[in-house]
Order: C-alpha cells, then sequence, then structure tokens
C-alpha cells in the first residue's frame, strides 16, 4: 500500500514537473515558474529520481530547441547552401551578404539560448535549494546540478553540430574575409594619410583605445570606424562561441587572415624584384591582423585568461618578449599569433621568391633586394632544401637545354653563385644548385671558349649586350687580385691570440644539408673564378685556350697597342700562377719588341730610300708596312697558307727581312704572308672606298688593277692560293659590290669583273656612300690559328689507333649508325641530337651539338 | 679601279736560322730560350763555335766555365773558340 502511495505521489510529482518545466518553456521570457518547481524538484529528489529528472529536463529542452531555433537559425542560410556553385559566387558579391545574415541569425538563435539557459538555472536553483537541505546527499544531487549546465552547452552545440550544413564553414569564412579586407582598406586609408606616424597613433591610442570600447576622440574616425568593426565581428564571434562553434569560429578567422596575409604578400611582393617587401609585410602584419587580433581577443576576454592561465606552461615560441606598438605587453596568444603569421608571412614570400628564382637570379644585380629578402625568409624557415630543390628544377627545365647558349648559362651560373653567396655564406646549397650546372656545361664543347671570352673581354663576352655588367668575370679577376693582397697582408701578420679565440668562437657547425664529403666551410670558400675554372677541370686546358684566343687577338691588331691584355695578362698570372702563363707572357713581349724593332727597321728603311730614288718608282712607301714579329715556339700552332702577294708588296716585305736580318743578326724573318690585317682604299672613277681586309683579300683585289676580269682559276694561280679557297675569299668583294660574278663557258670557272662606274655599282649594292669603311666582321675572317678543338683532333688520332688495330671493326656502317642512336636516345634528355650525318675521316656521322635556338 | 695601300700588317715569325732544331747542351728550341731565361730572342742569344756549332749562349757560357782545362765543343770536341 505504502509503495502503491509512494508510486502514485511519484507520478504526481512527475506530471507537476512536466507541466511546470512546459510552462517554464512555453512562458515566452516569463520565469515565475521556475520558484514552484523547488518543492517538485525536491520531492522527486527526495524520491531518488534526480537524474531521470535532469535528463527529462534537457531531453525537452532539446526538442524545444532543435524544433524552433535550430530550424529557423539554419533556414536563414538555406538560400545560399541549396543553390549552386556559380550562384554562390553571386552571393559572396552582395554588400553586406553574410554579415546581416549572420548576424540576425546568431542574435536570434543567441536569445533563445540565453532564454533556456535562465530556465536550466531556474533548474539548478531547485536543485540546489533541495541539496542545501538535505545535507547527507548532497553528493548526488549536487551532481545532478553542477553537471546540468555544462550538459546544456553540450546539448547546444551537439545539435547544431549534426543539424550543420556543410557550406556554413564557407559562409563564416567569407564573413572573415570580407570584414578583414574591409578591415584592410581602413587601415590602409589610415596609412595613406599618416604613413609614417603610423606606429606614433598606434601608440597613442594603443590601450585606451583597444582596451576599453568607450573614449572615442571623434578627431580620428578612421580609428573608431575600425573599432566598431572590431566589435561587430567581436560580437559574431562571441556569439558563435556562445552556441558551441568555438574551434569552427577560430579556424574561420585564422583562414581568412591567412588568407589576406597571402594575398598581401602576393600584392606587395608581385613581379618586382627592386624593392624590398618584407619590411612592409611585417609593417602590414603589426598594423592590420594583429590589431584586429588584439581587438579581437580582448573584446572576448581571452588575453586576460590565457596569459594568466598558462603562465607555468609557457610557449618557447613566446620565449622572446617582444612589444607590439600601440598594444603594450602582449598577452601570450597574441604573442603566438604574431609568430604564426610572420612565420606564414615568411613561408609566403620565400615560396614566392623561391618559384620566382630563376627570373630574380637572371637580372641578379638589380634583384638583390628579392634576394636578400628570401635570405631573411630562409634564416627563418629553414626551408634551403626547398630552395635547392625548385631552384634545380627550374634550371633543368629552362637553363640546362639545348636552345640555351653557353654563354647564358655561364653567365646565369655567375648570378647564381652571388645570388646564393648572398642567401648562404657557407655555399653548401650553392654547391647543391651548382652541380646540375657544371655538370651540363662540362658536356657542352664551347664551354671552355665562353668562359675565356668573359675573363679577357670587358664586354662579358656576350656580342649582345645582354650580359650586365655584373657578369663581368674580368672585374671578378680584378676583386680576386685585391683580395689575395689583403690576404697575403693578413697571413703574414701572425694573427694575435685574442682574434684567434675570437675567430674559434665565432665557429657555427655547417648546415644539417652540408655534405660531410666535401669539407669543412673553413675550406669552401666561395671564389667565382674557382667555381668557373673548376667546371672544365684543370687551368691548363683555360690557359691553353686563352693562349689561342690572345694569339687570334694580337695578330689581328694592326696597331700595337696592348695594354689591355698586358693588364689581364698580370691579373690571370695572379690567379692562375706565373709559370702557367710564360707562354702567354712572352706573346705579348713579342708584341711589344716588334713596336720597337718595327719602328727601328722603318726609320732605318725611310733614311736609306731618301738617299736613293728607287722609292718614286715602287709606288708603295715603307711607312705602308708594319710587322709584328712572332716567337713562333710560343704561339699556338699558326695555319700558314701559301699567298703571293702583289711584287710590289713584296719587295717592301723582303727589304724589311733583310733590314731586320740585318739588325738582329743572325736572326732571319720568315714572313706569314696570309697574317696580318690590310688597309685599303679603292679608288673608282668617281667614288673611293676603305676596306680593312685580309693580306689575301688584297692580294685579290690587287690584281685587278693589271686586269679588270679574271677567271677564278688564272687568278688562284696569280695569287698563289687553291681555286676552292679563291672562291671562298672572293666572295667578300662580290659581296660589296665591288667585283661581279659572271659564268663563262665553263662552270666551274667563273669570271670576276670589277664594278667599276656607279652605275653598275647600284644595280648590284643599294650602298652608294662615296668613302666608305668596311671591316671584315667575326665570321667572314678566317681564324689563322688553330682552334684548340683542332689540336685535340690532332691528339686524338692516337685513339685512331685503337679503331685501326686488329680485330678490326668488322660491323656494317648501319650497325654503327644504330649503336650510336642508341648512344643519342640515352643521351636525348641532354639535349644531344644528331643533326648531319657527314662522314668524318674515319667515316662515321658526327655527333653535334644542336644550334642554340631561342631561350 | 685602283688600289691604295694605307697600311699592310704583315706577320713575320724569327728564327735564328742555325742549322740544328735544338741546342746540344739544354735539348730546348734554338728559337726557345735556355732553361734559364724566360723570354727568347735578344734575351737568349745565339753563338756559333768556330766549328760551326751553335748553342746558347747561356748554355755554352756555362759549359766553358766548368770545364778546369781548354773548353772543348760538346758537340766535336774540338777546342771551343767563339766564332769572331
Amino acid at each position: 500500500m505504502q509503495l502503491v502511495d509512494d508510486a502514485d505521489g511519484a507520478l504526481d510529482s512527475w506530471a507537476r514537473f512536466c507541466d511546470l518545466s512546459d510552462e517554464l518553456f512555453g512562458g515566452a521570457g516569463d520565469l515565475s515558474a521556475g520558484p514552484r518547481l523547488a518543492p517538485v524538484v525536491a520531492d522527486l529528489c527526495a524520491r531518488g529520481l534526480a537524474e531521470l529528472l535532469r535528463d527529462q529536463f534537457i531531453r525537452s529542452l532539446e526538442g524545444i530547441f532543435r524544433s524552433n531555433a535550430v530550424k529557423k537559425f539554419w533556414q536563414q542560410f538555406h538560400p545560399y547552401c541549396n543553390s549552386s556553385a556559380v550562384e554562390r559566387i553571386k552571393f559572396c558579391v552582395q554588400e553586406n551578404w553574410p554579415e546581416d545574415i549572420l548576424s540576425k541569425a546568431l542574435e536570434d538563435i543567441c536569445l533563445e539560448k540565453n532564454y533556456q539557459e535562465k530556465c536550466v538555472l531556474a533548474l539548478v536553483h531547485s536543485l540546489q535549494s533541495y541539496e542545501d537541505r538535505s545535507p547527507h546527499r548532497k553528493s548526488k544531487a549536487l551532481d545532478c546540478s553542477s553537471s546540468l549546465m555544462p550538459r546544456y552547452q553540450l546539448m547546444v552545440s551537439s545539435v547544431l553540430l549534426t543539424t550543420l550544413p556543410l557550406s556554413f564553414p564557407e559562409i563564416l569564412n567569407v564573413y572573415f574575409k570580407k570584414k578583414l579586407e574591409e578591415l584592410n582598406i581602413m587601415m590602409a586609408g589610415l596609412d595613406g594619410s599618416d604613413p609614417f606616424d603610423n606606429h606614433d597613433l598606434l601608440e597613442r591610442n594603443s590601450t585606451s583605445a583597444w582596451h576599453s570600447e568607450m573614449d572615442i576622440d571623434g578627431q580620428e574616425p578612421g580609428i573608431s570606424e575600425s573599432r566598431n568593426l572590431v566589435k561587430n565581428i567581436g560580437k559574431v564571434v562571441r556569439d558563435l562561441r556562445y552556441l558551441g562553434f568555438t574551434s569552427m569560429t577560430e579556424d574561420s578567422y585564422s583562414s581568412a587572415i591567412i588568407w589576406l596575409l597571402k594575398s598581401k604578400v602576393h600584392e606587395l611582393a608581385g613581379d618586382d624584384y627592386r624593392i624590398p617587401v618584407l619590411g612592409c609585410v611585417k609593417k602590414w602584419i603589426q598594423a592590420v591582423p594583429l590589431k584586429f587580433l588584439h581587438a579581437l581577443l580582448t573584446y572576448l576576454g581571452d588575453s586576460l585568461d590565457n596569459e594568466s592561465g598558462s603562465s607555468g606552461l609557457k610557449s618557447p615560441l613566446a620565449s622572446r618578449p617582444s612589444s607590439f606598438p600601440g598594444i603594450g605587453v602582449p598577452s601570450e596568444a597574441l604573442v603566438r599569433w604574431h609568430m604564426r603569421l610572420e612565420y606564414f608571412a615568411y613561408e609566403t614570400l620565400q615560396d614566392l621568391r623561391i618559384g620566382k628564382l630563376f627570373e630574380i637570379i637572371v637580372d641578379y644585380p638589380e634583384s638583390s633586394p628579392a634576394i636578400e629578402d628570401l635570405k631573411q625568409c630562409l634564416e627563418y624557415t629553414g626551408q634551403h632544401s626547398k630552395l635547392v630543390d625548385s631552384f634545380i628544377s627550374s634550371l633543368r627545365y629552362r637553363l640546362l637545354t639545348a636552345g640555351a647558349s653557353t654563354n647564358d648559362i655561364l653567365h646565369q651560373y655567375v648570378s647564381t653563385i652571388k645570388a646564393l653567396r648572398t642567401i648562404d655564406p657557407t655555399g653548401v646549397f650553392l654547391e647543391a644548385v651548382g652541380e646540375p650546372i657544371r655538370d651540363y656545361l662540362r658536356g657542352r664543347k664551347d664551354t671552355i671558349k665562353c668562359i675565356v671570352t668573359m675573363l679577357t673581354d670587358g664586354s662579358g663576352g656576350n656580342a649582345n649586350g645582354t650580359g650586365n655588367a655584373g657578369d663581368n668575370l674580368l672585374e671578378e679577376l680584378n676583386r680576386d687580385a685585391e683580395n689575395q693582397e689583403n690576404v697575403d697582408y693578413d697571413d703574414h701578420t701572425n694573427i694575435d691570440e685574442k682574434q684567434a679565440w675570437l675567430n674559434a668562437e665565432s665557429w657555427e657547425p655547417d648546415p644539417v644539408e652540408a655534405d660531410p664529403l666535401k669539407g669543412s666551410r673553413n675550406r669552401r670558400k666561395i671564389d667565382i673564378l674557382g667555381l668557373i675554372v673548376s667546371i672544365i677541370g684543370s687551368k691548363d686546358q683555360l690557359v691553353n685556350e686563352y693562349r689561342v684566343m690572345l694569339a687570334e687577338k694580337l695578330l689581328n691588331k694592326s696597331d700595337f697597342d696592348i695594354d689591355s691584355d698586358i693588364r689581364t695578362l698580370e691579373l690571370l698570372k695572379i690567379h692562375f700562377g706565373e709559370s702557367s702563363m710564360q707562354k702567354c707572357e712572352i706573346m705579348l713581349n713579342d708584341l711589344i719588341d716588334s713596336k720597337r724593332t718595327n719602328s727601328n727597321i722603318k726609320t732605318s728603311l725611310s733614311k736609306t730610300s731618301q738617299t736613293g730614288t728607287v722609292q718614286e718608282e715602287t709606288e708603295l712607301s715603307h711607312e705602308v708596312l708594319d710587322a709584328t714579329i712572332i716567337s713562333s715556339n710560343f704561339w699556338p700552332p699558326i695555319q700558314t697558307e701559301d699567298l703571293t702577294v702583289p711584287a710590289s708588296v713584296d719587295q717592301l716585305l723582303s727589304d724589311y727581312a733583310k733590314r731586320f736580318h740585318q739588325i738582329k743578326t743572325p736572326r732571319k724573318l720568315l714572313w706569314k704572308k696570309n697574317l696580318g690585317t690590310v688597309k685599303l682604299e679603292l679608288q673608282f672613277e668617281d667614288r673611293s672606298m676603305q676596306f680593312t681586309v685580309a693580306p689575301v683579300h688584297a692580294a685579290i683585289i690587287m690584281q685587278f688593277q693589271e686586269k679588270p676580269s679574271w677567271t677564278s682559276k688564272t687568278l688562284a694561280t696569280a695569287i698563289g692560293v687553291p681555286v676552292d679557297s679563291l672562291n671562298r675569299k672572293i666572295s667578300f668583294w662580290t659581296s660589296k659590290g665591288v667585283l661581279t660574278e659572271s659564268v663563262g663557258p665553263d662552270a666551274d670557272d667563273p669570271t670576276f669583273t670589277v664594278v667599276d662606274s656607279t652605275s653598275d655599282f647600284n644595280k648590284n649594292s643599294t650602298v652608294n656612300q662615296l668613302s666608305e669603311r668596311f671591316q671584315i666582321t667575326e665570321e667572314e675572317g678566317e681564324s689563322s690559328i688553330a682552334s684548340v678543338e683542332e689540336q685535340l683532333r690532332k691528339e686524338m688520332t692516337v685513339y685512331e689507333m685503337f679503331c685501326i688495330a686488329e680485330p678490326s671493326y668488322d660491323k656494317s656502317l648501319q650497325q654503327l649508325q644504330s649503336f650510336l642512336s642508341g648512344l643519342v636516345r640515352k643521351a636525348g634528355d641532354e639535349g644531344w641530337i644528331i643533326l648531319a650525318k657527314e662522314e668524318l675521316k674515319n667515316g662515321g656521322p658526327i655527333l653535334r651539338h644542336s644550334p642554340h635556338c631561342v631561350q | 679601279m685602283k688600289v691604295k695601300i694605307l697600311q699592310w700588317h704583315s706577320v713575320a715569325s724569327w728564327t735564328w736560322d742555325a742549322q740544328d732544331e735544338t741546342c746540344g747542351i739544354c735539348r730546348m728550341a734554338f728559337d726557345g730560350c735556355c732553361p734559364d731565361c724566360k723570354f727568347p730572342g735578344d734575351d737568349c742569344p745565339l753563338i756559333w763555335g768556330s766549328c760551326n756549332h751553335a748553342f746558347h749562349l747561356h748554355c755554352i757560357l756555362k759549359w766553358v766555365n766548368s770545364q778546369t782545362s781548354t773548353p772543348l765543343c760538346p758537340m766535336c770536341r774540338r777546342e771551343w773558340q767563339f766564332k769572331g
């Protein structure tokens, strides 16, 4: 009976509890049912139904919340969520789009939640008052009352999260992006009006303006505007957190900040490498996102909590006390954010610069600010290996291809060395990056030649002038020479112990990426010349190539002006050692001696000619003849071709030689008649033209004085050169419109005739100025010095022996060809192709490097 | 048409015009220089003995000075006398 009574009482109380709670929930702001709840709750608790009661309460709250607030809340976003991707963009473009809806929806749902919380509190109070009255059962009921609120919170957020439309985070994202952009524009406006005073401004307004939301001074409309903006955002964030979207919100606004930062970096960095951007980015981080975060965190009241809460567990990142202009002592959360943002900025900029590193290095000396930025970024991020990988791949793709000229590759290499030397003075990464270039250059035939040209030519060896002055290796030689002197000086004076100690203290280990096999950094001095020379392998080859070039240059000189060459040689001597440049020195010495001897001989010749009257008959004066007298043993092999010069010139030559023999007895002169340069003037009836040509050209044209037309065969015999060579040379004159070629009865033996009058001349050429100077350009003039390559070929005849030896090569030419093309395929990615299947002397296809196309 | 030569800059090499290629003492080319010299030509001249054998001046002087008795030509062992 007792039991039935109890059960009835319990049922009764339960029904009343349910009624009361329904009244409470439906009360629309009326909480009067709250106090009446207490006795019912007490009764139920006394019956041990506290947990059941709590669960029931929460469940009914959940039902109401779900059906009323949540549904309404999400409905606000339905138009967006249900639309296609294209339509969504339209939404995003609307000015106030997520802002209005979001704040409205949040407000509504928060209101609802707030009300429900009050209901929960009412129950909590009832529970508590029961607990107070019955201390012996305290523990159990207290558990219920204190866990009620968290359970409610959990319920709210889980309901919301389970009903969350997929695109809600997207909406949040758009919202934060828009707001931040707005703030950014505002700040930019502030900056614009007061760019240099920005920090002051921030400082002045610092704590007062940002911490408390009051005192608007009115004189800074931008500031108050932005403060309002931040306040609005803060409200949204707070509401979202209130609903349990804490992490989603944080994700959203941090990704928005990061996104903004990224676009800012991209906007600032752009494709202009001539201005440093890192400073601007850092300043901007201080000005916009950090201020925003600070305001936000302050508004949310987080900063203080975090600061006091985590004092025991301080982040190592925050160990260095940094202060921000205008913010005072930053909270740890802010410091973390600062670190994070800065790191991200560094990384973004670094990625951007690394991606464009190739271009940056192409215009290196101008782009050094970008390099400097990159250096700082890398110091911070330590992602050097990223640079190495990305740069190597762009090198392979853009530089180390058959289309790039060796010159360009070398120039880029030099720039790379210089640029990477700035980024990483230890040279570890340069080593990694340089190796592919070096490997590639070793495969190019003209590498040595280009290097030597770069070494000796003031213009950096680049005929088009595209190479900039910074690439000039000659300059590098100069610097090298200066350094050498300094180093010598340092070495002689014994470094005192203090200095030695300082040196030892400043020692730093090699970066982790260093290849331990390559020696420590102390031995790894970055020396551009050394690096370039080591591409070739030995300095001997380089010196040899230089000698050939020098010889070519000296032999084509018509004056004896060799000052610049002497200078270069002196520099090279410092770098490569005196002994290896010995032969070159002798060559230059020959020129100096020649100048002296030449003037000696000429004065003595003119003396004798004054005494006799012979000179009148020979139309040529001795003044005309100059000679470069060489010590042929020390010059590279010189190709001598037979050439019969006109008798008058021959007379001059032999007079000169005789005089030389007299002065320098018993030495004799051996003329190399095909070498040298001749300046001559062609006098026609109505005009004259000046030319600077090779002796063979002069010999050819002089023959036409006697007879206006020659067949090529007779002319060839007259000047003592083979017919085919003559035909090659004579084309110079036909191309200049001085001679015309007409095919006579014999097709192999064309006739050349002088074009004497202007009318004829005009037919052949558009050039008709009275006096013109022509210079044989390099392509026309043939090299008189056996190139290194030719010399090499001669040396290679040794290897022919292997081919000729027993057992002889018994495969067919086709088999050989297929084997070779197999090799070509293998080497294909290195840019080697068979271009011509000309037969070599020993009968194989020539493997040629493809010609340079446009890079 | 007339051709007027303004300048004819030619190239020649010099030679000592000794009958032999190399100096019998240092085995270096006559047109080169002896091991002690840096520059050929005027700096390192040749000298002929009365026996018509030629040597680098520096080489034969060294030889002559190192001989205690009457110096002989290193090639033909006749008495060495500078050709006048």
